[in-house]
């Protein structure tokens, strides 16, 4: 019987520099004591040496362009590849740095997708995207030097509607876990991204959040109640900047009934960051 | 609105260093062959990135081309 023996979300864009230039020192204090909690989330993440990792997040229009948007995306293959920008901007360069290429579980990435296929989800399927920050950025900081184990990047189209719902996307949750549950791996799953910024994706509401909204989707993870956010429409998400939770919502449904403890919440004005953590073991 | 061929330009300035050399030098000529209308045409010959996003330009996009990154 496989498990989940780690489970985590956190904020991507882990990268003090970003925030230096777009909010000031505020904003870098606030990132330096988040990374400083991702990388003991790391610790622990470590020490329960899974087989995989599944990393759930999103594409910048970075991986897929419009000519075809996947609304769930699993990579598989034996590789994958870090993005590759030339003359990045900002949080592009977190990537700068890293290894080129990490392996993939492809074990566990084909049960996932191919076991969906079968149950109803009609994933998309990927042999070449590469990993953009909302991957690489929180990976690298959970493992810092520690060799890093085979990962399963799992996309959710947060950005371009019409996007997935959040009960769809806590649906794939449940899938994976079943999936988990009946292989032979012990698994961690992280989703990243968040919490609320760029409101509507408009390019006028840039530096703006949604604080309230963000400390009650907080609560509710925290409670285990996991009703209310599986009933979030698009238009909250839109309306909020809230785009980012359909990952987490891939999370909850992977690891609910479970609750959250909160690790990391902070409210810097251009977005809320924040790290909570899974008790799964 | 051909929000479509709006993001095919933008997606193209983030990744294809040339044709961002060639939209820098000279923006008229390098979007002659693209399918915009002439409000959208307007906005990239004059760079109104907020002009763009509210026709439908992806701001993860416009926030992220080389050189040319709207605010």
């Amino acid at each position: 019987m496989g498990k989940i023996v780690y489970a985590a979300a956190m904020s991507h864009v882990l990268y003090p520099d970003y925030y230096s230039q777009n909010v000031g020192p505020h904003g870098r204090r606030m990132v330096e004591a988040l990374i400083d909690v991702v990388r003991d989330m790391g610790r622990t993440l470590a020490a329960a040496a899974p087989d995989a990792l599944v990393v759930v997040a999103d594409d910048h229009l970075n991986v897929f362009s419009f000519d075809a948007v996947p609304a769930l995306c699993v990579r598989v293959g034996r590789s994958v590849n870090r993005m590759v920008q030339d003359n990045a901007i900002e949080f592009d360069r977190a990537l700068e740095g890293l290894p080129e290429r990490y392996p993939v579980h492809e074990d566990l990435a084909n049960s996932i997708l191919e076991r969906g296929l079968q149950a109803g989800f009609d994933f998309a399927a990927s042999w070449s995207a590469p990993l953009d920050h909302a991957f690489l950025s929180p990976v690298s900081t959970l493992y810092g030097a520690r060799p890093v184990p085979p990962l399963v990047p799992f996309w959710v189209n947060c950005f371009v509607a019409p996007q997935p719902t959040a009960q769809r996307c806590f649906a794939v949750g449940r899938h994976i876990a079943r999936v988990v549950a009946e292989g032979p791996w012990k698994v961690a799953v992280i989703a990243t991204g968040g919490l609320s910024h760029f409101p509507e994706l408009s390019l006028a509401r840039v530096g703006q959040s949604d604080v309230a909204f963000d400390r009650r989707v907080v609560k509710w993870m925290e409670a285990g109640n996991y009703e209310p956010m599986t009933a979030l429409t698009a238009k909250e998400l839109h309306e909020s900047g809230s785009h980012e939770l359909l990952n987490w919502l891939v999370l909850l449904g992977a690891v609910s009934p479970a609750r959250a403890r909160t690790r990391f919440f902070g409210e810097m004005g251009r977005i809320d960051l924040a790290a909570l953590e899974w008790d799964v073991a | 609105m051909s929000r479509y061929e709006t993001n095919v330009v933008l997606y193209r300035l983030k990744k294809d260093s040339a044709f961002r050399d060639r939209f820098r030098a000279d923006p008229g000529s390098a979007l002659a062959g693209a399918d915009l209308t002439d409000e959208e045409r307007e906005a990239f010959m004059r760079w109104d990135t907020r002009k763009l996003n509210d026709l439908g330009g992806s701001l993860h996009l416009l926030i992220s081309i080389p050189g040319l990154a709207g605010h």
